[in-house]
């Protein structure tokens, strides 16, 4: 699925992800591919991606929303700690 | 005629100038380069948030949080943005002139207890001083690039004066950077929330002209898939967790810390802007002052060689 991470003051990430593990004010949330429509509100904590070679990737994250589109297009918008 | 070396110095204090005024010149020009970059690097969080605001408000069962509510206007709050320095030319006075013309055009009484003004920008808060209004709270002194930490200031003490009933609606008087030889005033309402006043705001991020305009085109041709109908009519099937009142409670703080953080980059432009076109003024002012006193001088010292021979050849006559 195709991924981006946005703050105010740059481009976090934007690529592929085979995985996302953040930390939603429900709890834990991990998003794979072709995942339904969701919107959430993160809490503290620490986005983790998993790319396209299993690469992980690592993202602090005070306090955002993630957004799952039906187009299977994940965004995340996020203040920085 | 003037001395000969009086003249002399004022050709090298003119010069002088000259220097000093072209460096500044530059150094402003490096500076709104470095200003639109910050503005445009935020600009696809700014796209993000106002997509998400958009299919969150679709949510039929949504109910607005206390920030976004509208009420009744009767207590306004106006922000005045300017610069902290001088030298930049009329940056500073037309943001003012504006100012002072809105007021009379909607007939309002400073003293009035209903209007507070916030100042952001020494500028800002001697010209309000100046007024005697009640100034509720200055910002100044925040460099040539404002930092997030204190736009977020600004915008939390908005949004609680906002929430606490201090005021019913927030009018921003700043600089828009349109060109890099053209800025205009802009009076922006900032809250309560209007989508389409944060819709444009974003985008006037980019210039109408020069470097950075090339992107203006994107932005209107390449919108993200949700705000495609398709995306639209498919809206009804996102899960909202917890639920769409705490979502968009969260969103509304974010969403008014983004708009201020991106107007006072663009005021911070708009300085840059100007300043670069007060010095760049000012040092052509000096290069044609330079050539007028040169040509002064080497009259007065052709007039001076003249009549130094008159004297020399009268006396030889005499003899």
């Amino acid at each position: 699925m195709k991924l981006s991470v946005y703050s105010l003051k740059k481009i976090l990430y934007e690529g592929d992800a085979k995985s996302i593990n953040c930390q939603t004010i429900g709890g834990e949330v991990t998003i794979l591919d072709k995942h339904r429509p969701f919107v959430s509100t993160l809490k503290e904590g620490v986005i983790r991606i998993l790319d396209g070679e299993n690469k992980a990737h690592y993202v602090n994250a005070k306090s955002g929303f993630v957004e799952v589109m039906p187009t299977n297009e994940v965004r995340f918008i996020v203040e920085e700690r | 005629m003037e001395s000969l070396q009086k003249t002399k110095n004022r050709i090298s204090s003119a010069k002088n100038i000259n220097q000093i005024t072209k460096a500044m010149e530059l150094v402003a020009a490096t500076k709104m380069r470095k200003s639109q970059a910050i503005a445009l690097s935020s600009r696809a969080y700014a796209y993000a948030a106002l997509d998400f605001l958009a299919n969150l408000s679709k949510l039929e069962e949504a109910v607005l949080p206390p920030l976004l509510q509208k009420r009744e206007i009767k207590k306004t709050a106006f922000v005045v943005v300017a610069s902290d320095k001088g030298l930049a030319g009329s940056f500073n006075s037309s943001v003012f002139r504006t100012f002072e013309k809105y007021l009379v055009e909607n007939k309002i009484d400073i003293f009035n207890d209903n209007y507070s003004f916030i100042a952001f920008g020494q500028k800002s808060a001697n010209y309000l001083q100046r007024k005697k209004v009640k100034i509720a709270n200055v910002f100044a002194k925040l460099g040539d690039f404002t930092q997030l930490s204190e736009t977020r200031q600004l915008a939390d003490f908005l949004s609680n004066g906002y929430l606490t009933k201090q005021w019913d609606r927030v009018l921003v008087f700043s600089m828009n950077f349109r060109t890099a030889l053209r800025q205009e005033v802009l009076i922006r309402q900032i809250l309560p929330v209007e989508f389409e006043v944060l819709k444009k705001t974003i985008k006037e991020i980019v210039p109408e002209t020069g470097k950075f305009s090339e992107l203006r085109e994107n932005n209107n041709t390449s919108p993200s898939p949700s705000s495609t109908e398709e995306g639209r009519s498919r809206i009804i099937d996102y899960l909202v967790e917890p639920s769409p009142e705490i979502v968009l409670k969260e969103l509304a703080p974010h969403l008014i810390e983004m708009q201020v953080y991106h107007i006072i980059l663009e005021a911070n432009a708009s300085e840059h802007a100007a300043r670069r076109m007060a010095m760049k003024n000012a040092s052509d002012n000096a290069e044609k002052l330079v050539g007028d006193l040169t040509l002064i001088y080497n009259k007065s010292r052709q007039a001076a060689i003249t009549r130094e021979i008159i004297e020399i050849t009268a006396g030889a006559e005499v003899l």
